[in-house]
């Protein structure tokens, strides 16, 4: 709990963590009033039929991806890791701590994003007179958005405490999740709707069709690879020399 | 029991050694200096006994057991590696409460290592902003913090002021006083010889020398300046008591193995009058340079 509490201290005493969601929340609410409120209410209509009603989610899963690497990489990039560890000399405690944190500050940012996305669309969208998802729907799109915002930090935790160069480590992240994610389409079978970016669209709620994950499924999917780079690098942590 | 011990230490970064099978021990109660030229090992040393680092072979104790076995580290060793550690846009009091939260301590004392490094004035200001010598004394403070029975510093007098270098002296005079252990790495004998009771000396990984720093200082080639009226008379008398005799310049001889008495003695037998008799101790310096060979390296 001590070392949880100094995880969550180290979070928010640094201005990264307030600008990145700050940046996360104000796009949120540009993007989901400017949508809601001046696009055709067709358009929107449609759109809420195919990808749900989580408008503009895409910025603060990237922010959250990075989140979660920098909240591993920064203690390498400043050395601050050696301090870390002194506290925590078999190191697994301290990183298991970063780890509650990184998961926390996920299911966080996910609440916000539901209240401002949620405060915005839905009013907007019933004042135009527009036709909101059943309450059923709403609430599983809103659930799949809050864990997979807690996922994606852990997921990028994983490939930071990998790679624990921090540039090294967003760009890996980075191109992990977006750039590779048509790569799968190729592949022969259902196997692509194994790979984190499809499973996070079946957790989402949205690409419902033939062959696609369920939500819950893409949900444990998107878990597995979390907790497979997790374990992966925090073993490689308790490894590793710190150099400095 | 040594409360600080590595033993036939070795640690190797590819086909570089950094240790080479390097065995000291330190003990509470006192300050040890841990020197050597930049480059000598010591930083790996210290990280091995902070658990940072595993040997390629051999051990680093603490308190006899591994540094990774350590129940309740922040009160066991306070460690200041380097000064430049910080995340910048941390402020130094935030710093603090991030490691005090970690080991359970309680916000006050934070405070109180704050007071204590004459830093609650700037405790808010973001590192960033700290010039050398502040960033050395907010490590100080985080090494402080758990009031830990081991001290371990990095070259802790880096970038200090002279107040500060004075400040430090006492702090780990008063540390060793009170039963602590201390041991502070430098690369310059002047930082440590005024404070320390034992010196390590490593080079190239490896133990040079481990002696007190009375040993040290009482050890040099005790030589004597004499300038006399009969110069060449009084060499030679004192070459037939087996005296070894050097010039220094026209006028003086440095005499070694034989006292200042019979020096005087002899002088007085043959009728020729001492004009200097000053006996010359190496600076430390010099025989620290000595040991260490000739070139310091990098700086």
């Amino acid at each position: 709990m001590n070392l949880l509490r100094s995880e969550w201290l180290k979070l928010w005493t640094t201005r990264t963590t307030w600008v990145m969601l700050g940046i996360g929340l104000l796009g949120e609410a540009l993007f989901a009033g400017l949508y809601s409120g001046l696009a055709s209410l067709g358009e929107v209509e449609r759109e809420l039929g195919e990808a749900g009603i989580a408008t503009g989610v895409g910025l603060l899963m990237v922010l959250m991806l990075v989140l979660g690497v920098l909240i591993v990489t920064t203690e390498f990039r400043h050395g601050t890791s050696s301090s870390t560890f002194l506290a925590s000399p078999k190191r697994y405690p301290a990183l298991l701590a970063k780890l509650a944190a990184a998961l926390l500050v996920g299911l966080l940012a996910g609440l916000a994003f539901v209240a401002v996305n949620g405060g915005l669309s839905l009013p907007l969208i019933s004042g135009r007179g527009g036709d909101l998802p059943a309450s059923s729907d709403l609430v599983s799109v809103y659930a799949g958005v809050v864990v997979s915002f807690a996922l994606l930090s852990a997921f990028g935790y994983g490939v930071g405490a990998i790679v624990r160069n921090q540039v090294g480590a967003i760009i890996a992240a980075i191109a992990f999740f977006f750039i590779l994610s048509p790569l799968p389409e190729l592949l022969p079978g259902s196997i692509g709707e194994y790979f984190p970016a499809q499973a996070l669209g079946s957790l989402h709620g949205h690409q419902e069709g033939d062959g696609v994950l369920n939500q819950v499924t893409g949900g444990l999917v998107l878990t597995a690879w979390a907790t497979a780079l997790v374990a992966i690098g925090t073993l490689l942590i308790c490894r590793r020399d710190v150099a400095d | 029991m040594p409360q600080l011990e590595v033993q036939n230490l070795t640690k190797r970064y590819g086909k570089t050694v950094a240790v080479d099978d390097l065995s000291f021990a330190v003990e509470a109660g006192r300050v040890t200096g841990f020197l050597g030229p930049n480059g000598a090992g010591k930083t790996t040393t210290m990280r091995a006994l902070l658990g940072l680092l595993r040997p390629s072979s051999g051990e680093a104790l603490v308190e006899g057991s591994s540094p990774v076995e350590m129940r309740d580290p922040l009160r066991t060793i306070g460690a200041a590696l380097e000064a430049t550690a910080f995340h910048p846009g941390r402020s130094g009091r935030n710093h603090l409460r991030t490691l005090a939260a970690a080991a359970g301590i309680p916000r006050s004392r934070v405070e109180e290592v704050l007071g204590m490094v004459e830093l609650s004035g700037a405790a808010d200001r973001r590192v960033k902003g700290y010039s050398l010598g502040m960033r050395q004394r907010l490590a100080l403070a985080a090494a402080l913090l758990g009031e830990p029975r081991i001290l371990i510093l990095d070259e802790p007098a880096n970038g200090l002021d002279p107040q500060g270098m004075r400040w430090l002296r006492d702090l780990l005079r008063d540390q060793a006083a009170g039963g602590r252990t201390v041991l502070v790495s430098s690369h310059l004998l002047s930082e440590v010889a005024q404070t320390a009771d034992e010196l390590v000396m490593i080079r190239d990984g490896k133990l040079v020398a481990q002696t007190t720093l009375a040993e040290f200082t009482a050890g040099g080639a005790n030589l004597i300046r004499v300038r006399a009226s009969k110069l060449e008379e009084l060499a030679a008398g004192l070459g037939e008591q087996g005296a070894s005799i050097e010039r220094d310049g026209q006028e003086a001889l440095l005499i070694g193995g034989v006292g200042g008495e019979q020096i005087g003695e002899l002088a007085l037998a043959r009728g020729i009058a001492i004009h200097e008799l000053a006996p010359q101790q190496s600076s430390l310096e010099e025989r620290f340079f000595e040991l260490m060979g000739e070139e310091e390296e990098g700086s």
